[in-house]
């Protein structure tokens, strides 16, 4: 499967707003790097260099900061991102099923695969979003969905494909990880 | 009917959001057009979201659990005089007894808690109407910093973080500094898994907060002040932001705080997602643009702390509790709580427990108090086996340590620590070595590689725990465990390290009968660890529904569709995930 097609083009200009809004010293790094990933989905390369060029912030820094935090994501994503929640209690509740259960419908039968083959959703697990009383749940795009089993997470899957008009394959039945 | 004279309020803090609050409350405004709908913030009572609450002219309602569907039905019951909705979501109606339920919130001694649910927390003047600003405003007139920390010597709280500071103390070292720039910073940084009070403070009552920094930084002679909170919590940023332009707005921050001379201001720092950013020096490092990891102390940070000043970092529950502390005086606070802990303290109580949410109780209450009497018990109705407290700094204890009262010594005691306050309830079905490996999976992941001990140590523990749930290991293993326990506590910087082999210790200590039938009868007693369990269906009591063959991913399981008995799991295709055992109606799938 490939993901160059998810390649963003970056937008010099739009990098340069953000350096007159959030400042060009080491400080501004995290919040920097939140607006490109907030505009890309992830860190254009690209993005970063253009940082590097026009601000006191080094290479060495911004590499740094980027690879340390769990936010920060090197590699492009599919149009929507659905993040599980892997806290104490979604773990204890079962959330692992509900990666198993959407890898399924999604196709996603590779290990290290976390995005479909056709580009409309990226797993990403994260750790606690803080609604442990739903436990466990996940969250598409803005939309947070609790108190599911592996059936209700491709239910919420299939709902919110519908609203956003993306295809899901059908399933081929295989093992998925 | 007259809908006019109705008010409707739905809660809508993240819990509620996820249980589906949106459409509730649009129901409501389609449905009821003339009545007054609006939203509140969680009000912790998460396992009967979406709670819906009505002042109507007989009186006041609580429903839980509301979907859409239930709309009509409840604007129809509001109506009836004296008639009773034989309905398990009616938590309060005038007419009927308090429920159990409602005990949930009535049980709790809400201090940190007490406007959370209640108010609006986009409404400056609904916080103003609860006593808000009023210490704010006490400045203004005249009280001095000696007058704050006095008083908050006298409520003797400690820090609500995790690790139980004194709070004056702390204070009184950053005071006691000459600097013109010094800062106050909130510590929204909430990453322990399975705790979530922070995030219902400053999403419900951000008002509340900032009242607590500006009491802090006035206590400190700090002028700037930061609040860092994680990115997972967008409301939380998002209400905070909106709070923190209100009080601008009415110059409770700002220049000249109310011309009281004093400045103060905050900035939001959202967080990136590094667990280690909760200890005070990797959190400053992140303010400051580095990697999150922890400096050596000292110097410590109320005398070197933030780019180089004074700093004091207090955590969001911490902060929540100072507006009222000075309002009704320190001792009213210390009145609560035992001699060696003072006040109350919120936990976030989830996992198989019957009602979750946030629970506030005068320290000294007892464990088993707090998961029976408030929580309700288990929720699956098999036994419950233990508790684990403060996340993965914390520890496990089972069932019969539960007359353990929550206090800061009695609790180390045990093992376990308050710490930032989670209590994640589990049942039989739960597996203590499973639990343990995933704490360290956590702490391995978030270990920021500064130390050798947490770096390493933890992953050759990560290593030892995904061995013994295989089982793959020996019984030597556990030596071994508890080995690089003890020297990963002995040989990290920070807490992080110094706390990560918690779980493991814990584990091992009160439930070693389980580490034992993993390694020596290659057996999960709870049924959990996907390479000694296989699934299988109890013939007799299939019915032949297809539901587990439409679960199945791996078309591991066939039989006849409608025909009963005749369902059948393939064991060389099956991985074991369980999605059949959730789906099956007659409950036939066994685990063993």
């Amino acid at each position: 499967m490939t993901t160059s097609t998810l390649e963003a083009t970056v937008d010099p200009e739009l990098v340069q707003t953000w350096i007159a809004e959030l400042g060009d010293e080491p400080a501004a790094t995290v919040p920097l790097l939140q607006a490109i990933q907030q505009e890309y989905g992830y860190l254009p390369r690209t993005a970063m260099d253009l940082i590097v060029k026009n601000t006191k912030i080094s290479g060495r820094q911004i590499f740094g900061v980027a690879t340390f935090y769990a936010q920060f994501r090197m590699k492009p994503v599919g149009r929507h991102l659905i993040k599980v929640c892997h806290g104490t209690a979604c773990h204890v509740q079962g959330a692992d099923r509900l990666n198993t259960a959407l890898r399924f419908s999604l196709n996603m039968h590779d290990e290290e695969q976390d995005t479909a083959p056709n580009g409309s959703y990226t797993i990403s697990d994260v750790a606690c979003v803080g609604c442990c009383s739903q436990a466990p749940l996940l969250v598409i795009g803005d939309a947070v969905f609790g108190n599911l089993s592996g059936a209700f997470a491709q239910r919420a899957l299939r709902k919110h494909a519908r609203q956003n008009e993306e295809v899901l394959a059908k399933p081929e039945k295989q093992a998925v990880k | 009917m007259n809908a006019a004279a109705l008010e409707i309020i739905v809660g809508e803090g993240t819990c509620g959001i996820a249980a589906g609050s949106q459409e509730v409350f649009d129901t409501f405004k389609s449905e009821a057009p003339e009545a007054s709908v609006r939203t509140v913030s969680c009000a912790g009572m998460c396992h009967q979201e979406v709670l819906v609450e009505i002042n109507g002219p007989k009186g006041y309602y609580k429903y839980g659990k509301v979907t859409k569907k239930e709309v009509p039905k409840i604007l129809e019951h509001i109506q009836k005089d004296g008639e009773q909705l034989a309905a398990d979501f009616v938590l309060v109606a005038p007419e009927t007894p308090e429920t159990e339920d409602n005990g949930y919130i009535t049980k709790q001694t809400r201090i940190a808690l007490r406007n959370v649910g209640q108010l609006d927390p986009t409404k400056i003047e609904e916080y103003e109407a609860r006593d808000g600003y009023k210490v704010v405003r006490k400045i203004a007139a005249g009280m001095t910093p000696e007058e704050v920390i006095s008083e908050v010597k006298d409520a003797v709280i400690r820090g609500r973080g995790g690790a139980g500071f004194p709070t004056h103390i702390k204070w009184g070292f950053a005071a006691a500094q000459d600097s013109e720039t010094k800062y106050l910073i909130c510590n929204g940084d909430e990453g322990d898994p399975g705790a979530f009070m922070d995030r219902s403070l400053l999403e419900g009552d951000p008002h509340n907060v900032i009242e607590g920094m500006i009491i802090a930084a006035y206590a400190i002679g700090a002028t700037h002040g930061y609040a860092y909170i994680r990115a997972e919590y967008p409301l939380a940023v998002k209400n905070f932001g909106l709070a923190i332009e209100a009080a601008k707005a009415k110059n409770l921050l700002g220049e000249n705080i109310l011309g009281s001379g004093f400045d103060f201001d905050i900035k939001i720092k959202e967080g990136a997602g590094a667990f280690v950013c909760g200890e005070e020096t990797a959190l400053m490092a992140s303010i400051e643009g580095e990697r999150g990891m922890p400096n050596r102390r000292p110097p410590f940070p109320a005398v070197k702390g933030l780019f180089g000043k004074p700093t004091i970092i207090n955590n969001v529950e911490t902060l929540s509790n100072l507006p009222w502390i000075v309002n009704n005086g320190g001792k009213a606070f210390s009145a609560y709580g035992t001699d060696d802990s003072k006040g109350t303290k919120v936990f976030a109580l989830a996992g198989s427990i019957k009602r979750g949410g946030l629970v506030e109780v005068p320290m000294g209450t007892t464990v088993g108090e707090v998961i029976y009497d408030i929580g309700g018990g288990s929720s699956s109705g098999r036994p419950i086996k233990g508790a684990q407290l403060g996340g993965p700094s914390g520890g496990c204890i089972p069932a019969s340590k539960f007359d353990t009262p929550i206090e800061y010594a009695a609790l180390q005691k045990t093992g376990a620590i308050i710490g930032s306050g989670g209590m994640i309830v589990f049942d039989d079905k739960t597996c203590m070595v499973d639990l343990a490996k995933f704490f360290l999976d956590f702490t391995q992941i978030e270990s920021c590689g500064k130390c050798t001990f947490c770096r390493i140590g933890t992953l050759r523990m990560k290593e030892l725990l995904v061995k013994i749930s295989e089982g793959e290991a020996k019984i030597e293993d556990l030596d071994i465990l508890a080995d690089l326990s003890e020297k990963i506590i002995d040989n990290s910087l920070c807490a992080l390290g110094g706390t990560a082999p918690n779980p493991v210790v814990t584990t091992l200590r009160y439930f070693r009968d389980e580490y034992e039938a993993h390694i020596t009868e290659h057996r999960c007693p709870a049924g959990k660890c996907k390479a000694l369990i296989s699934h299988v269906v109890i013939q007799a009591d299939c019915t032949g529904c297809t539901l587990c063959e439409k679960a199945c991913p791996t078309d591991a399981i066939t039989g006849e569709p409608k025909v009963a008995h005749s369902y059948q799991i393939n064991m060389d295709k099956c991985i074991n995930c369980s999605m059949c055992v959730e789906v099956c109606k007659p409950d036939c799938i066994l685990v063993e």
